[in-house]
Formats: C-alpha cells, sequence, structure tokens
C-alpha cells in the first residue's frame, strides 16, 4: 500500500525527503448537472488528466447527475467522447478504461426526494464496491435556482460516515442578500472548510505565478506601491458572444459573470499584502483585507455597456439583443470598466482600471502594472520621444508569461531611445504542458485544501461592491448598444482613463 | 517535436570559435521566418566516456524539451593519439503549442583528445551560461581525486551519477561521501528507489524494530536500500542480497514488501527529477555513508 497523507508524518523518520505526491483519500466525486456543457468540456478531461497522472485515489468513484434519462452506459460513452475531444493528453484506452469502471448516473430532478433516494443508494453501493468509505465530494454544477434545495437536501442526508465536501460553482448568489442567504443555509449543515467556492480563474497556473513573480522574487516587492506604481490596468476580454447562455447571462450581465468574482479576486491577488504563508486562511485573509479596502466606485468611475453588431476576427456577428433568448431590449451589461482605489498604505491614490466585457478585438487576461516614468532622464526630448513608461505585464491567457517593457538605445550614431519588450513565456521555461484550472481545483477539494477557493466572507464583500455598483444603474436607462462588437468597448471607457491623462492598453 | 535547425561541426577548433558560432547562431533569422526564443533554465554539463555515448544521447532528446538547457557533452579520448578538440553545434527547437514562435537551445558536443582532456573544466567554463545553475552528469564512476574532476566539480552545482554504473561498491561511496561538502549530489540509483522507500515507509511503526533487509535486485539499489534504513531507524540492519539487473522483490525480516504501482520511469524522466533539486539531500548523504556499514550475505554460497 502506497503512503497517502499520514498525520504521523513527524514521528515516521522513513518519510523525510520522501516528496510524496499528495493523493486524495478514497472518496466518490457526485456532480450535479452532470448534463451541461461544464462536465463534458472541462470536468470529466480534467478528471481523465489526472486519472492519466496517478493522482486519483484508488478506491475512486464519479456519480453523475442530471435530470436528462440516460443509462450509465451511455453516459460513459458520452464522457468518453468528451475527453478525447476536450483532453490535453493523448487518449489512452486502459487510463479510460479504469476511470470508467467507477462511473455511475442517476437521472433525478434535484429537488425529488425519491431522485436524492436513488442517488444515496448509488452510493452506498459505489462504498462496498468501489471502498470509497462514504467520503464524498458534491459538485454542484447547477443553475444558482437549484443550490439552496440541494444544499438543503444535501445536508440533511450529509450521514456520519466519511468526509463531505461541497464544491459550488459561480455564481454564488446574485447580489449580497442571496449570497449571504446561501450562506447561511450552507453554515446549517456544513462547516466553513467543507466548502469550496470555485473560481476557476485561481487554478489557472499564471495566477499562481502571480504569487509567485510578487513574493519568491526580492526585485518587485520593494516598488510594488503606490510611490512607484502609476497605475494598475487589468483585463479581462472575451471576443465570443454568449453563446448558449442566454438564460443565465440575461439574469448575470458582465458584472455578476466576469466582474465581481475573476476580476475582483485578480484586483485582490495584485494588491494583496504578503500572507505568512501559503495556508488557505493566510492567503484568504489578506485578500480580504483588499477587498475591504475597495473604495465604492462613484458612478463616473463605473462605464457599462453591450455590443451592437459587428465583426469579430472578419466575421460578422449579430449584437447582443438579436443573440438567441435575449429580450429585443435587453439592457444586460455585456461590458464593465471601473476605476478602483484600494484604500490603504500600500495603494492609496493608485487608481486599478479593471475592463471586462465580450465580443472585444481578441480574449486577453492581463494584469499590467504601469510604473511611473523615469523622473529625469537627461537626453533631448526628441531622443526618448518613443520611450513609454516601464510596464510589467502578466499574461494570464493565452501566452502566458510575464513582459517587461523597458527602454533601450536604438543601435547607431546618437542617442535613441526605444521602448523593447523584455518576454518570459511561461510554456518556454517550464516544457510540461500546464494543467487545467480545473485539475488543480478537483484535486484540492478532495485534499481538503482551500487556498484557492472563496472564502465567504470574500464573496460576501465583492457582492457588497457589485451591489454598490448595480444601484446605481437602476437609477437610469443605457442606452444600449454602445460598442460594436470587435472594438474594445464604448467610448466611455476611454474617457474613463483619458480623464486622467492615461490610456487603455492595446 | 524536436527540429534541429542547424548543425555545425568544428574539428581541431578552439573554444574561441565555438563561442563565435554560438553567437552566431543566436543571431541567425530563421529561414521559415518563425522567431525562435532562447529559453534556458540550466546548462546541462555530461561527462560521457565513450562507452555511454549513445546512452548519453538518447537521455538528451527525451529531456531538452522539459529542461531547455544549454547541453555540452564533454567525450574524454585521452588515448586518441592526437591532441585537440573536436565540437559539434546543434540547434535544437521545439514549436510551441498555438504560438507561431521556436523554443530553442544548443547542444554542443565536445571531444576531447589526448591532451585535451585533461582540463576539461578549462574548456568548459567560457560556455556555462552566466547565472544559471550547473548540473553536471557524471557517465560511469568518476576518478575521484584526479585533477580534472574536481576542477569540474568545482564549476558545477550538483553532481548527477548513477553508482548502478559503479563496480566497486560500497568502497567507492566512501570516496563519494568525501565529496558531499563540496558538491551536491544525485544518484539516480536512490531516485529509482523512490517507490520502495515509499512502500518501505508505509509498513511503519512495525518497520521500527527491523533487523534483516533482503533485496533481489542490483547492488548499488540494495546498499542504498540498506544504508537508508540504518540511518533513518538508527539500528543495524543486515542486508541479504541476490544481485540482478532490476529489483525484482524486496523483503523485510522475511516479509515481502508490495511491488510499488508507480510505473518505472525513462532514464530521462529519472535525470529530469534530479534537474529539478537545488538543494543537498541529506537523506541520501545518510544513506550513502551508512551503506557502507553492509553485512552482505551471499545467497549463491
Amino acid at each position: 500500500m502506497a503512503v497517502t497523507e499520514q498525520n504521523e508524518q513527524s514521528e515516521n523518520p522513513l518519510l523525510e525527503g520522501l516528496r510524496l505526491r499528495r493523493t486524495p483519500e478514497p472518496c466518490a466525486l457526485v456532480i450535479f448537472g452532470a448534463s451541461g456543457d461544464l462536465t463534458r468540456r472541462k470536468l470529466f478531461p480534467a478528471l481523465y488528466a489526472l486519472a492519466l497522472r496517478r493522482l486519483l485515489p484508488e478506491q475512486f468513484a464519479i456519480v453523475g447527475v442530471a435530470r436528462s434519462e440516460e443509462t450509465h452506459e451511455a453516459f460513459r460513452d458520452r464522457m468518453e467522447e468528451a475527453v478525447r475531444e476536450f483532453g490535453r493528453d493523448a487518449f489512452q484506452q486502459d487510463v479510460w478504461d479504469s476511470l470508467a469502471e467507477g462511473i455511475r448516473y442517476v437521472a433525478t430532478d434535484f429537488a425529488d426526494e425519491e431522485g436524492e433516494d436513488c442517488v444515496d443508494a448509488c452510493l452506498a453501493e459505489l462504498d462496498e464496491e468501489r471502498g470509497t468509505r462514504g467520503n464524498r465530494v458534491f459538485y454542484l454544477a447547477v443553475p444558482p435556482a437549484a443550490i439552496g434545495t440541494l444544499i438543503q437536501e444535501l445536508g440533511e442526508r450529509r450521514g456520519p460516515d466519511g468526509w463531505k465536501r461541497l464544491v459550488i460553482e459561480k455564481p454564488f448568489g446574485r447580489d449580497l442578500a442571496t449570497a449571504q442567504e446561501l450562506n447561511a443555509k450552507l453554515a446549517e449543515f456544513f462547516t466553513e472548510d467543507e466548502i469550496f467556492r470555485i473560481d476557476h480563474y485561481l487554478g489557472k497556473e499564471t495566477v499562481q505565478n502571480m504569487l509567485a513573480l510578487r513574493f519568491a522574487n526580492g526585485i518587485f516587492e520593494p516598488v510594488w506601491n503606490r510611490q512607484f506604481i502609476d497605475h494598475v490596468q487589468i483585463t479581462v476580454g472575451e471576443s465570443i458572444g454568449i453563446g448558449s447562455r442566454a438564460g443565465f447571462y440575461e439574469e448575470a450581465g458582465a458584472v455578476r459573470d466576469v466582474f465581481q468574482n475573476h476580476l475582483l479576486q485578480l484586483v485582490a491577488l495584485t494588491a494583496m499584502e504578503p500572507p505568512i504563508d501559503f495556508t488557505a486562511d493566510s492567503v484568504r485573509n489578506e485578500k480580504l483585507k483588499v477587498l475591504k479596502s475597495l473604495h465604492t466606485p462613484g458612478p463616473k468611475s463605473v462605464v457599462r455597456g453591450q455590443y451592437g453588431p459587428g465583426f469579430v476576427e472578419g466575421v460578422e456577428v449579430t449584437g447582443y439583443r438579436d443573440e438567441e433568448d435575449v429580450a429585443p431590449d435587453s439592457e444586460t451589461d455585456t461590458f464593465v470598466a471601473a476605476k478602483l482605489y484600494v484604500d490603504n498604505w500600500r495603494w492609496a491614490d493608485t487608481p486599478f482600471y479593471v475592463r471586462t466585457g465580450k465580443r472585444l478585438p481578441r480574449r486577453e487576461t492581463t494584469i499590467s502594472i504601469q510604473f511611473q516614468r523615469a523622473p529625469h532622464p537627461p537626453f533631448e526630448d526628441i531622443a526618448s520621444e518613443g520611450l513609454r513608461p516601464n510596464v510589467l505585464v502578466v499574461h494570464i491567457q493565452p501566452d502566458e508569461g510575464v513582459s517587461l517593457e523597458i527602454g533601450a538605445k536604438v543601435p547607431g550614431q546618437g542617442m535613441t531611445i526605444r521602448s523593447v519588450h523584455m518576454d518570459f513565456l511561461y510554456g518556454g521555461a517550464f516544457r510540461t504542458g500546464l494543467p487545467e484550472a480545473y485539475e488543480r481545483l478537483i484535486l484540492d477539494a478532495m485534499l481538503g485544501d482551500a487556498t484557492l477557493f472563496t472564502r465567504t466572507d470574500e464573496v460576501e464583500e465583492q457582492w457588497a461592491l457589485v451591489d454598490a455598483i448595480a444601484a446605481a444603474w437602476k437609477r437610469d436607462r443605457a442606452s444600449f448598444p454602445n460598442y460594436a462588437a470587435g472594438t474594445p468597448g464604448p467610448a466611455a471607457a476611454d474617457e474613463l482613463l483619458a480623464r486622467d491623462s492615461r490610456s487603455w492598453r492595446r | 517535436m524536436a527540429l534541429s535547425l542547424d548543425d555545425w561541426v568544428g574539428l581541431d577548433t578552439t573554444v574561441g570559435r565555438i563561442e563565435g558560432r554560438i553567437r552566431e547562431l543566436r543571431r541567425a533569422v530563421e529561414q521559415d521566418g518563425v522567431p525562435d526564443l532562447r529559453t534556458s533554465v540550466l546548462t546541462h554539463l555530461a561527462w560521457v566516456p565513450p562507452a555511454y555515448e549513445q546512452a548519453a544521447t538518447d537521455t538528451l532528446a527525451g529531456l531538452a524539451e522539459r529542461h531547455p538547457s544549454r547541453a555540452i557533452l564533454l567525450i574524454p579520448d585521452p588515448d586518441a593519439g592526437s591532441d585537440g578538440l573536436d565540437a559539434e553545434i546543434t540547434l535544437r527547437c521545439f514549436s510551441l503549442p498555438g504560438l507561431e514562435a521556436h523554443v530553442c537551445s544548443e547542444v554542443i558536443e565536445l571531444r576531447l583528445r589526448g591532451r585535451r582532456s585533461i582540463a576539461p573544466a578549462s574548456i568548459v567554463a567560457p560556455l556555462l551560461i552566466a547565472d544559471l545553475p550547473v548540473f553536471l552528469r557524471w557517465r560511469g564512476r568518476p576518478s575521484f581525486g584526479e585533477p580534472w574532476t574536481e576542477q569540474l566539480f568545482e564549476l558545477v552545482d550538483r553532481l548527477v551519477v548513477d553508482t548502478s554504473e559503479w563496480l566497486d561498491l560500497p568502497g567507492a561511496y566512501a570516496e563519494l561521501a568525501a565529496h558531499f561538502d563540496g558538491v551536491a549530489v544525485s544518484d539516480l540509483a536512490w531516485r529509482r528507489m523512490l517507490p520502495w522507500r515509499a512502500e518501505l515507509a508505509a509498513l511503519w511503526p512495525g518497520i521500527a524494530s527491523a533487523s534483516r533487509l533482503s533485496v533481489v535486485g542490483p547492488h548499488a539499489d540494495g546498499l542504498l536500500l540498506a544504508g537508508w534504513l540504518r540511518s533513518r531507524l538508527g539500528r543495524d540492519i543486515a542486508l541479504d542480497l541476490d544481485e540482478r539487473s532490476e529489483v525484482e522483490a524486496i523483503s523485510v525480516d522475511g516479509r515481502a514488501v508490495s511491488y510499488p504501482a508507480e510505473p518505472p520511469q525513462t532514464s530521462s524522466d529519472q535525470l529530469s527529477d534530479h534537474l529539478d533539486q537545488f538543494a543537498r539531500d541529506p537523506v541520501y548523504e545518510a544513506a550513502v555513508r551508512a551503506s557502507q556499514e553492509e553485512h552482505v550475505f551471499d545467497l549463491e554460497t
């Protein structure tokens, strides 16, 4: 039997230096909403990648739960197809077969008592057959409206054997009140360390690399403050539209889909103080301090937008209001930009310009740190007219890496300075394929490590800010659409920075 | 997938010419118009006596993509009949998924003929990439105490050996142990035993009172495992060794240890693991020292 996590590490002298991989304890993963796109595109490819790397426990099972009628075999076949299509590794039949042996499917309505009985019976059988010991990870990939009922059902049936963990997909509520309601419901049955609110951005290697960049390098932290940084820009841009998500998106908009979670988490990671260690609470405590320090932006500091028809990558696309299942007079935002201030000693008066939108010219997530200009370049004005301030850009996706814009002399006579890019391409130095965010997060949930998940208080702080922004929007009617698909957003977003004599990175 | 974009061979050449050629390669504009990125995370030196040349080349081929590095193969040929330095430089490039760029690094093969093999450190030093760690994979058994060996050890951050290639164990372990304070050492034989060590650790606490270890496997692997148990448990442990080319079975006090589930690694995988380690390994060093207190019971006699 291989050694897994052991508490007796300190007393077993043979464990020292073994550098054992963390392998979860035997458990069953129950996916509610198993017929959805997330399960097919992300969850099963991630589970297969974990199986291929032997990171799953030997005693492991997966139960898919959804309303659609389907047999175990049909579900397995569909998931095999999904792994072949969306997996990052070459498909190995033996690895899949071994994983598939523990896959079951239960067709039921989430709120149906009898259906829940079927899930329980299936899990009890798997405990017997696969040795999963009553340990469960419940993955709630269901519409927000179904989460409350599921929590109630799962909580009432949690049983005394084994540990139970809940992974909850975003959005967690639709405002502060509903998030608090959900948190209260969860607290009736589960402790905070059993709850894993997923924000898949935190599972991305390059987002974690932000922490490495800041806290593993002595050169950045001394200048990571208002004295040396002029401003920060964070962009989460998508070139795609809403696809088949109109039902969700009409309710959420960009502000709830991306701003409330991904964007604010990126702000927190950029602005946080160094944690004392890398444990879940230390990291989350520091992020929370940033979220609490965020000054609520006034209406003039927030821009919302909605795309109209246009061209993306040369292809003509419809406007948001013409998308399937979208109301023709929809006021849903597909773009949000804001100027945020982190009101603390480190960042006072340093603006964080953030933006997210759909149907922008390109898919791009970046954190850009623009430093102050050199105070007195000793060159003639004409020599340095091509010189821009130093900018450190963390590329989250695509082209994961870091680039630094620096001034360099143009070869030849005289002294002419130009800005050049020094690029560190993540995939160039570390040639092992980057794991998908869901691989890391599913594994962490099975291991009980909540460092990369969002805590109750973080979620509530994020919602408080979004509620304040959305409240202002209720007072006046937006004149949508206000930007063409394939352009960088509404003109007002440019004006937001132009008022400060700045501009967005292109 | 690796592409060898450029090759240069210099017979009876000089280090200066080699450096010049490396610079030229760096400046070269690719004919296919695809930009090259030069990325290195270390300099990988390999001391490769001719008998190991093919094995070293194979390992390198499987390694370069994971650890982009300048690789310098030193092939000593002291009996060549003439003195001289022959070099072959290959630019190895790997395409990056989804990107219009290659990641490239150099492989420099140096044949040290005659007296040019007595001071290899002086040839290699100008070719190291500044500020990056230097790993030296020594094929076969190093001639400890010889000036060329010691000079190379002084140049590098980590020495990687495979003591299963050594024929005079456990005596050679004493010489190796004498170098621990000078250079961090990795041993591929030690890495190969990792899954078995994990299996043995899982026998805690019962294994605390073990007195006899039986290994059906390579000499080095048996010695290191016994040394490890002795040093970690702080007690004398006798070793029964039935020598084979691979570990086939292990038992403690007559009880068989489960065969590890981890599949065997390729030589590139094994070396790759060591290239991620920078610090000294005190557990290994203690195992090497304790391996010399061996009590081998030859099963054949």
